[in-house]
């Protein structure tokens, strides 16, 4: 009966070849022993459905998993998924960023260059996570297929089952205390953006104008040699922020320590950027004469552009001051 | 019957499953009179979970099988090893182990 010839089919077609022959035998005189002598269609139908879907049945003789990631494996490959993904993420967007800059010849207007690496950005760190994610799935897959353990116990991040020692390893720190690596990265990017503004700002802080190629650069805000010349003082506000963001990372939770030496690193970079913006030297002036008449402003706009700057840097310097010292002190 | 019902009616009776098989092939059986000798019990048994367990428990060397090939149909035929008798004479005692302790529970649970 041809049904029957197919139904067998189906089912060894998924079986390793050795053992298809002998499978395929007993499931025909298994399913022969079920039907009458003179069997119908009908009945052979209803034979079949007892037997079930072939894929089951198949299944049912492989040793072989029906899922890509079992219980045994899950937890750790979700774990290793979050720490690889943002790591992989970040390098590959620094070292973007790093090819764009040494390639940078000049011509380009700097915000063009920026919205530029913002979409590669984007893109880049897209396709190196799908990138990491579909490679981590195949190895936790193969190893999933290659581990003829019995057990289905759950593994740790080590690979192995876990016990009560384990605990000892795990810092106990209240979500409030905690600083995540992202509130790092957070830090240093921002750290990083603002430095690269203040040593790039002739070519990038200005006044754009829309023309034939995209946006164009038509005047700087700063007066640029008075700028650079606070180099010293700029870098050390750098070092400090950079220094400051690695002993958050290694500590891990907020302190007392940590919550004085934020303190100290927002009140230098305060008086820095106080000293910097008060010299009545830094602005272009083509840039004031050109924001002046644009907005039809009276008045000094230097003055007025330094004291709300002045004001807004010490609001949030206070703010983050204030912070630090309340995580700090939050009970266990 | 509700599918949860269902569904934790099946989980109940699956670990089961091994015992009943074993204690009927105490002699040789072949697949479908394995059945119906279960079904005679009021065991019923997806036939897609019986044929793969027979293969299993041959791996795992508590039965042989061969086939016979004397009667009109070639048929094959499952026996318990020795090792199968030991072991299933083990798991029928944690079996009734396991009965009795849980009915002392449920007797417990009536009384209340």
């Amino acid at each position: 009966m041809r049904m029957i010839d197919l139904y067998i089919q189906e089912v060894t077609r998924r079986l390793p070849e050795k053992s298809r022959e002998d499978i395929a035998l007993e499931l025909r005189s298994t399913i022969e022993d079920m039907l009458p002598d003179d069997y119908t269609e009908e009945e052979v139908k209803s034979v079949l459905e007892k037997m079930g879907n072939p894929a089951i049945l198949a299944s049912g003789y492989l040793d072989r998993p029906m899922h890509l990631i079992g219980p045994r494996y899950y937890d750790v490959y979700i774990n290793l998924l979050k720490i690889i993904l943002p790591i992989a993420g970040v390098i590959s967007l620094i070292s973007l960023i790093a090819t764009t800059m040494f390639s940078y010849s000049g011509d380009e207007a700097a915000l063009n260059i920026i919205l530029d690496l913002a979409g590669h950005g984007i893109w880049e760190v897209l396709s190196t996570g799908i990138q990491v994610f579909f490679w981590l799935t195949v190895v936790f897959a193969i190893i999933e297929r290659t581990d003829h353990k019995q057990s289905q116990t759950p593994l740790t991040a080590c690979f192995k089952e876990w016990t009560p020692d384990d605990l000892n390893n795990i810092p106990y720190i209240p979500k409030e205390k905690a600083i995540s690596k992202v509130e790092v990265f957070l830090g240093l990017l921002w750290t990083a953006i603002w430095a690269s503004v203040y040593f790039n700002a002739a070519s990038l802080l200005g006044v754009y104008e829309k023309g034939s190629n995209g946006l164009e650069f038509v005047t700087p805000t700063f007066n640029q040699e008075v700028l650079i010349s606070y180099w010293p003082l700029v870098v050390i506000v750098i070092g400090l922020e950079i220094a400051l963001d690695m002993y958050k990372l290694k500590t891990g939770h907020w302190n007392r320590k940590i919550a004085v030496l934020n303190t100290v690193m927002h009140v230098v970079s305060s008086v820095v950027f106080i000293i910097v913006i008060s010299n009545n030297q830094l602005f272009n002036p083509t840039f004031v004469t050109y924001i002046t008449d644009l907005f039809s402003l009276s008045g000094d706009f230097g003055n007025w552009f330094a004291g709300g700057a002045i004001f807004i840097f010490l609001l949030f310097a206070v703010i983050d001051i204030y912070q630090g010292y309340r995580k700090s002190s939050l009970q266990k | 019957m509700s599918t949860l019902l269902n569904s934790l009616t099946t989980e109940l009776r699956r670990g089961t499953l091994t015992l009943a098989v074993l204690s009927q092939l105490r002699t040789p059986q072949y697949g479908y009179s394995l059945v119906q000798l279960l079904e005679q019990c009021g065991i019923s048994i997806e036939q897609s979970t019986l044929y793969p367990l027979l293969r299993r428990l041959e791996k795992q060397e508590l039965v042989t099988s061969s086939w016979d090939t004397t009667e009109s149909r070639p048929r094959r035929y499952y026996v318990l090893t020795p090792y199968g008798i030991e072991i299933y004479q083990q798991l029928k005692k944690e079996w009734e182990k396991t009965s009795q302790e849980l009915s002392l529970l449920l007797k417990g649970e009536d009384n209340e």
